[in-house]
């Protein structure tokens, strides 16, 4: 399954959204991408994304400290 | 002599070629022999003030001094340190600098070339905007869609005051219950910055300017006048405006490392100092800088730029300053690297500072070093409230 990786480290608000949209853009169903960033409104925003595009939330989770990690499975591209 | 060649005599350019002392043998590049005020085509395509207003000859913007080759720029090679262009000539230099802005591509959301040759958009040129406001005469009702094609654009408020200024439009010829302004935006809330978002969606809603969140434009089918968004829903149009995807330079440049994925160059985010080489830099909308593309940008890195090319060690803090207008009132989004933007108060007062940035810009691109001390007294100013994290 190929595997994208973002990383928005230290992108203020709505920078790891916009870095996600980006990402969605070029992904095809079945690929996984993972999202890293620090900026805290990020956990409320891809809860948010992922229910309006209807794509799976395999996982989001606190890893390093600070960080949030969210894994997308992509399922929903026309 | 040290000779310094400017790609592109835009806002950036311009400004750049100015400030730089008779010491240095400058040259400006660029395909347009005019040039215009961006930020003018709002005003032409809501307003329907003459495009003449926003566009002077280029040569008549630069100080005798600057030599300016009109001419399309084809290639740099950095390596070598020579830039060449479409007519043959090649120009070589001690310093090249980068400002030949952002290059918008029309040619990848499907529909999207067809949508701005049927009406327009206030975006792309004077012309372009003449022909939005000849579309927005005619549409007597119905549904007039704002879009943007992606999260990266120039003038992050663009969008939303073309949605205060078209509702004026229809508000002022007695159509408000006839013609719906649609906005949609990619990010979750009405901007990109919450803060700023929660001070404008009041304004939206009070207007009936309707709203849509997570709209990323990927399709527009002008046929059945409906714009499909890559989240995966749809809007229907009657005229339509959609921000198109920007990218960096399309010119070849050695090594091409120094483009990013789209294109843009790397850039040291305070030298502007393109990242691997001592004698190039870049500045404004053509640069991965991590700020908003925005003219402002751009003025204070050829400031930034003049400084080191005579040897002082100036810094850009990534500082952004871009007006954010309603009808009738405006804020500025204030930020910097380091500080998000500020809560801010929409006052008739900073609607009038606009008008008179707009009032001062030809001068303010002919004569920055009139107008530098000015503008730097404003910045140290509000600088003040970015650290403070306070309102202004
Ligand atoms: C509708 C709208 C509203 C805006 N409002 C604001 C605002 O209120 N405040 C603000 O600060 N900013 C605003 N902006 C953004 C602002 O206009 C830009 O950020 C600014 O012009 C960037 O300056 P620049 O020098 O980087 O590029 P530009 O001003 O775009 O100049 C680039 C120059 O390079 C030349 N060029 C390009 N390619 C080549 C080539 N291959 N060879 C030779 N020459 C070339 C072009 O002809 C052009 O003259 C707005 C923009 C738009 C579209």
């Amino acid at each position: 399954m190929p595997e994208i990786t973002v990383d928005a480290r230290g992108m203020a608000c709505p920078g790891p959204i916009s870095a996600l949209t980006r990402a969605y853009r070029n992904a095809q169903n079945g690929d996984l991408i993972i999202v890293l960033a620090t900026d805290p409104g990020f956990e409320p925003d891809v809860k948010a994304w992922v229910e309006r595009t209807k794509n799976e939330l395999v996982e989001l989770a606190k890893v390093d400290g600070n960080v949030i990690k969210a894994v997308i499975k992509v399922t929903a591209k026309k | 002599m040290e000779r310094v060649v400017i790609i592109g005599g835009g806002g950036g350019g311009a400004i750049l070629a100015n400030l730089l002392p008779e010491e240095f043998k400058v040259t400006v590049v660029d395909k347009s022999e005019v040039h215009f005020f961006q930020p003018g085509n709002l005003w032409i395509a809501f307003k329907g003030v003459r495009k003449e207003k926003f566009l002077r000859p280029l040569r008549s913007l630069l100080k005798p001094r600057v030599e300016f080759v009109h001419d399309e720029v084809v290639s740099v090679d950095l390596n070598e340190r020579v830039v060449k262009t479409a007519s043959g000539k090649s120009l070589s230099y001690d310093y090249v600098v980068f400002a030949s802005g952002a290059e918008l591509d029309y040619g990848s959301v499907p529909g999207h070339r067809e949508l701005l040759e049927r009406f327009g958009d206030f975006y792309s040129t004077p012309e372009n905007a003449e022909k939005l406001h000849a579309s927005l005469r005619g549409l007597k009702e119905g549904r007039f869609v704002i879009g943007i094609a992606d999260p990266v654009y120039k003038c992050p408020p663009g969008p939303h005051k073309a949605a205060f200024l078209s509702w004026e439009f229809f508000a002022r010829r007695g159509l408000s219950d006839k013609v719906k302004v649609v906005l949609a935006v990619p990010v979750p809330h009405a901007y990109p910055s919450k803060t700023i978002a929660d001070i404008i969606e009041p304004e939206l809603n009070s207007r009936g300017i309707e709203l849509h969140t997570f709209f990323t434009v990927n399709e527009v089918d002008v046929a059945n006048k409906r714009i499909v968004s890559l989240e995966g829903e749809e809007l229907s149009f009657d005229v339509a405006a959609v921000v198109p995807p920007h990218r960096g330079p399309s010119y070849a440049v050695n090594p091409a490392e120094v483009k990013d994925g789209s294109g843009y160059i790397k850039i040291d985010k305070y030298t502007s100092r393109v990242e691997g080489f001592d004698d190039a830099y870049a500045i404004g909308d053509c640069t991965n800088a991590p700020t908003s593309k925005s003219g402002v940008t751009a003025h204070l890195q050829a400031e930034v730029v003049a400084a080191r090319l005579q040897g002082i060690d100036a810094r850009y803090s990534g500082r952004t300053n871009c007006p954010l207008i309603t009808d009738g009132k405006g804020l500025f989004v204030i930020s910097d690297y380091d500080h998000p933007p500020i809560p801010v108060r929409l006052s008739k007062f900073k609607r009038l500072m606009e008008d008179f940035f707009v009032a001062t810009y030809w001068s303010a691109v002919r004569s920055p070093e009139l107008w530098s001390p000015i503008f730097r007294a404003y910045f140290e100013a509000t600088d003040e409230f970015i650290r403070r994290g306070e309102g202004w």
